[in-house]
């Protein structure tokens, strides 16, 4: 349990170092200077230590218990990672991390993250692509668990190589999960800072601790299923790598409207469902 | 006198599925059911459009009090669909939690709440069509409707599961929320937040029996 701990701390520290290069790289590429890479970590300590409470506006408990379930969902979500467990637990706790955005969202009263709250339910349409995922991984490798399908790429094939739709879904997810992405209607300036505008102070800092981790999971949970098992600096180098080429993407790409957004995700998830029957008439016929 | 039994209701067909998976799915309806009980409503703020000003919306107690009733009612029903090892449980679940969902929208008294509410319930209905269908294939084709057989034995056809899905996803609504009228006009957190906790939690389950069997 305590090399689970010091786990959860590193990657905690990680997803927030990844989250500060995410910044710094988009800030280059548009000209700036931009923040020193380890802003993100001095952000989240800076918030601990700031005036914190709960606004009259809103449901009480649900406000600050919505955060520690943010907590909790990717806590777990990292232990189902540390222990290679199911990949069918991981699309379930990234679409409880919805119920999160939708719940941070509604219990403050405001009405700039009630609409985060909805446009997070209307980007609904992001998760279908994680399973079909899920089922075409299932497909090639016949397993659910992250340890049994690495060793199947050991034995066999990086499978970001026979099928790579499936690797552009979940990149997409991870995209779409990025901060100033193409996607990230949920947390758009016309609404300030979206569905978590109104959790400030301490909450603000738990909740920058829950999405570094969500970063660190989701970065990882591709890497391991579509490039297989790395040794320890090399998978952190393609971490970084993988976190650079989102960030590229958010620095050259304007921010899409809803509309915009569900649609080329409702496209995507066509697509990606018609490949998917495709494999599966395919290896079913071999 | 000792007294007698007059009657025995056969709840032999009530299999329980314990995985990591549902155990996960379980454990996050009852905290949602939790919250709702010791949960007051927000008081959302509305934004009076042309001026600087702003209103601020209290919940009515009666209607607090009933709200509060269907959402802990929707929970219960997840926590029993997310656990049963039963597709015809599954899909009696999945009926009674968009009934209850419609009875937490249709709560407030408020003409576009109300009209959404409508909509919901007409696309509940057709939702009922499909879900009873696919469990009905599944016990014609199959002879029995229990997971654990079914993940042994499979054979369970496509358009099965394909009816099962169409009909989750009418009793969940979830894609059918784009007009969001409850949630603008009404408070959101926490009963009708658990519309998408009973949706969501429905969909996982479901995608889980679907790989399952």
């Amino acid at each position: 349990m305590i090399e689970f701990i010091l786990f959860l701390i590193f990657a905690v520290f990680f997803g927030l170092l990844l989250h500060g290069i995410h910044r710094k790289v988009i800030a280059r590429i548009q000209k700036r200077p931009g923040p020193p890479i380890w802003q993100e970590i001095l952000h989240t300590l800076k918030f601990s230590f700031k005036q914190t409470w709960i606004p009259k506006t809103a449901s009480q408990v649900m406000y600050v218990a919505i955060v520690l379930i943010a907590i909790g969902i990717w806590t777990s979500a990292l232990y189902v990672l540390w222990t290679g467990g199911s990949l069918l637990l991981i699309f379930a706790f990234y679409m409880l991390h919805k119920i999160m955005e939708h719940g941070t969202g509604l219990s403050s009263g405001s009405p700039y993250t009630k609409f985060g709250a909805i446009r997070s339910v209307m980007s609904a349409a992001a998760e279908l692509p994680l399973l079909v995922t899920v089922a075409v991984v299932y497909i090639f490798t016949g397993t659910l668990s992250i340890s049994g399908i690495a060793a199947w790429e050991w034995a066999n094939v990086p499978l970001i190589g026979i099928a790579l739709p499936a690797a552009i879904s979940l990149y997409l997810i991870i995209l779409s999960k990025a901060h100033y992405g193409p996607f990230s209607v949920i947390e758009a300036k016309e609404l300030v800072s979206g569905y978590w505008t109104e959790h400030f102070g301490g909450w603000r800092a738990l909740l920058n601790i829950a999405l570094a981790l969500k970063t660190f999971v989701l970065i990882s949970v591709f890497i391991v299923v579509f490039l297989g098992a790395l040794p320890w600096w090399l998978f952190l180098i393609v971490m970084v790598l993988v976190m650079i080429s989102i960030s590229f993407i958010c620095a050259t790409t304007p921010m899409l409207t809803p509309y915009n957004t569900v649609l080329i995700q409702t496209i995507w998830t066509v697509f990606v469902c018609v490949y998917g029957v495709i494999m599966w008439m395919v290896l079913s016929c071999l | 006198m000792m007294e007698e039994i007059l009657v025995t209701i056969p709840f032999g067909d009530m299999v329980h599925y314990l995985s990591e998976y549902t155990i996960v799915l379980f454990a996050f309806a009852a905290i949602f059911v939790i919250l709702a009980v010791i949960s007051l409503p927000e008081k959302p703020v509305d934004i009076a459009f042309g001026t600087d000003g702003y209103t601020l919306k209290e919940t009515p107690a009666n209607l607090m009090k009933f709200q509060r009733f269907m959402a802990i009612a929707c929970g219960i029903a997840t926590m029993g669909a997310v656990m049963t090892g039963d597709i015809f449980n599954f899909t009696l679940f999945a009926a009674f939690i968009g009934v209850l969902n419609i009875g937490i929208v249709a709560a407030v008294k408020n003409k576009h709440v109300l009209s959404a509410a409508f909509s919901y319930g007409l696309v509940v209905m057709m939702g009922t069509v499909p879900l009873f269908s696919g469990a009905a294939i599944i016990v014609a084709t199959t002879g029995t409707l229990s997971i654990w057989e079914l993940a042994v034995s499979g054979g369970v056809p496509v358009i099965a599961k394909l009816l099962l899905l169409i009909g989750v996803l009418g009793e969940g609504m979830a894609p059918f929320y784009i007009g969001k009228a409850e949630i603008t006009r009404a408070s959101g957190a926490p009963y009708i937040l658990m519309i998408h906790v009973s949706s969501l939690l429905l969909f996982l389950r479901l995608v889980e029996i679907l790989l399952t069997v």
